[in-house]
């Protein structure tokens, strides 16, 4: 049953964080991005393990949603390597196969939810199995099904997502991510367009999916949810990488001057609690 | 004889729905044509292909600009004159009198409903949400296949009213393709008007069946958008509602 197959790709993923082995998944190399003549990438490397919880922060236009579509190539950085999984692509040599391999390796959660508006809940996490995995039909629709299961829209299948609650939404981008096994997901301020009471339940699944040894690489203001799941954390400011360490390197004990200040507005807003 | 004879009209009534199908024929056959290359001219433009979109905007100015019957006059004219310089040019045998008046009022209405069509594609394509290519990228797909799965349904849907208008708008312009010689449903009752003297009787029968397709086709088109609009139809939670009542105080 390939259904099974595919739950074993978890599995595997899994085996190997549990061997605790420093295998590295993803690595950026002196990525440069600048939009009209302003430099809003200014050379970042990062370094993601395989099972590793990746967690960026840093205060609004510091660059975090634009180092998060440079690693999936949804923008095209000026300058750098991108490597996932054993594959490397320089920007200034990508090719259009390229960029599709590259893209291939990972899935994305948005904070807008960005689900086809023209496609139910269903053909939303099929669609990616079905078009860019090539995968059958029958085959996709029960992989979709069980992952919808997964994030407690079994209901909702044939409802489209005008028809859904923000949080609904953002679940099913969570399974459309999911759906296509990515070696990372990445979510940029996955809860932050939501409806307060709606923040909670999109956590829970995104923490239960890190338990499971999904790679990811998550943007987001929710300091107690970064706590618990990262396994570290950065701190982004004006385009570079100021901090990196620990959650509790980062948040309990910062070592810049730039990286307390952001922390201590933050504190001050009000938390979620899952 | 009474001030309207409406026995006149109905004895020639008959005579008058022979032009029906030249209407038809002219209003369908350009519409699809010029959905095509409307399309086409569209994506020349969101592209940006370099000359040919300048090409494409100043072919949309002049068509937008000059009146449909003057176009109709330029092709109906200008056509033997092409023919004659292509001749010339190559030794060819075209002859511009051996087509048939049907197939000149099928290219000019649909080179001139194209330049329409191309706006209201490139208007639908976009105001489809830049997030649904972002999203369709990501998940793998290449820019083909999320233009033809998730961005098209979206702008055709967004276009239909605006293509049913243009479709409605077309049925009532094809009364111009006199000019070029087409027997349609304007031509036929000018033609029996002036034989019996009847006028008012005749444009009356006209009018009436211009209204008749129009709204005919007016009913096809609604009904096509509420099939293609089913996804739209938000179910909005008293909860969402409560909160926007609430945003809307603070
Ligand atoms: N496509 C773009 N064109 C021009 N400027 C952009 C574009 N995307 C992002 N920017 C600019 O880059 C800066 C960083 O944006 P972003 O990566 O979204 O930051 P963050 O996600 O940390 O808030 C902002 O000043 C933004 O205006
Ligand atoms: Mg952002």
């Amino acid at each position: 049953m390939l259904l099974f197959d595919y739950s074993d790709k978890f599995i595997y993923t899994f085996v190997i964080v549990e061997k605790g082995g420093d295998h590295r998944l993803i690595e950026l190399k002196n990525i440069r991005k600048s939009f009209d003549g302003k430099e809003i990438l200014k050379g970042i490397d990062l370094k993601v393990d395989k099972g590793d919880v990746l967690v960026i922060v840093g205060p609004s236009g510091s660059g975090k949603t634009t180092l998060l579509r440079c690693i999936n190539f949804l923008e095209k950085p000026d300058a750098g390597t991108v490597s996932n999984d054993g594959f490397t692509v320089d920007s200034k040599k990508a090719s259009r196969k390229d960029i599709l391999t590259l893209r291939r390796k990972t899935a994305m959660v948005f904070q807008h939810y960005n689900l086809f508006k023209n496609k139910t809940v269903l053909e939303n996490v099929m669609e990616g199995l079905v078009i860019a995995k090539k995968i059958k039909k029958g085959e996709a629709r029960k992989i979709s099904l069980e992952l919808l299961k997964k994030v407690g829209l079994e209901e909702k299948t044939d409802a489209y997502p005008a028809q859904l609650s923000g949080g609904q939404q953002q679940r099913v981008g969570i399974a459309r991510a999911l759906a296509l096994n990515p070696s990372v997901i990445l979510f940029d301020e996955p809860t932050s367009a939501l409806d307060p009471e709606m923040v909670g339940e999109v956590l829970a699944i995104i923490k239960e999916i890190a338990q499971e040894g999904i790679t990811m690489i998550i943007v987001t203001h929710e300091i107690d949810f970064a706590r618990d799941v990262a396994s570290s954390v950065v701190f982004m400011d004006g385009g570079t990488v100021i901090e990196k360490g620990t959650p509790d390197e980062v948040f309990n004990h910062p070592q810049h001057e730039r990286t307390k200040k952001f922390l201590r507005r933050l504190i001050h807003e009000p938390e979620y609690t899952i | 004889m009474a001030v309207i004879d409406l026995a006149f009209a109905i004895k020639h009534l008959p005579d008058v729905l022979k032009g029906v199908p030249a209407t038809l024929a002219i209003t369908i056959i350009a519409m699809i044509c010029g959905l095509f290359s409307g399309l086409l001219i569209s994506f020349i433009r969101i592209f940006k292909l370099p000359v040919l979109n300048q090409g494409a905007v100043l072919f949309i100015s002049f068509i937008r600009g000059t009146p449909l019957i003057v176009q109709l006059y330029m092709f109906y004219y200008g056509l033997p004159v092409l023919f004659d310089y292509l001749n010339g040019r190559f030794g060819l045998q075209f002859n511009a009198d051996n087509i048939h008046p049907l197939y000149i009022a099928f290219i000019a209405y649909t080179i001139n409903t194209s330049a329409y069509q191309a706006e209201i594609m490139r208007g639908a394509i976009q105001s489809v949400d830049r997030g649904q290519m972002e999203a369709a990228l990501s998940i793998g797909m290449t820019v083909p296949q999320a233009l033809r799965r998730i961005i098209m349904p979206q702008a055709f849907r967004t276009a239909l009213p605006d293509l049913g208008n243009t479709f409605i708008h077309l049925i009532k312009a094809t009364s111009l393709a006199f000019a070029v010689k087409v027997m349609e449903i304007l031509a036929i009752s000018r033609t029996i008007a002036n034989d019996g003297y009847r006028f008012l009787e005749m444009y009356l029968v006209a009018a009436l069946l211009y209204w008749l397709l129009s709204w005919i086709f007016e009913i096809v088109f609604t009904k096509l958008e509420q099939k293609v609009s089913r996804y739209e139809k938000a179910q909005q939670s008293p909860v969402k509602r409560f909160y926007s009542v609430r945003q809307l105080k603070t």
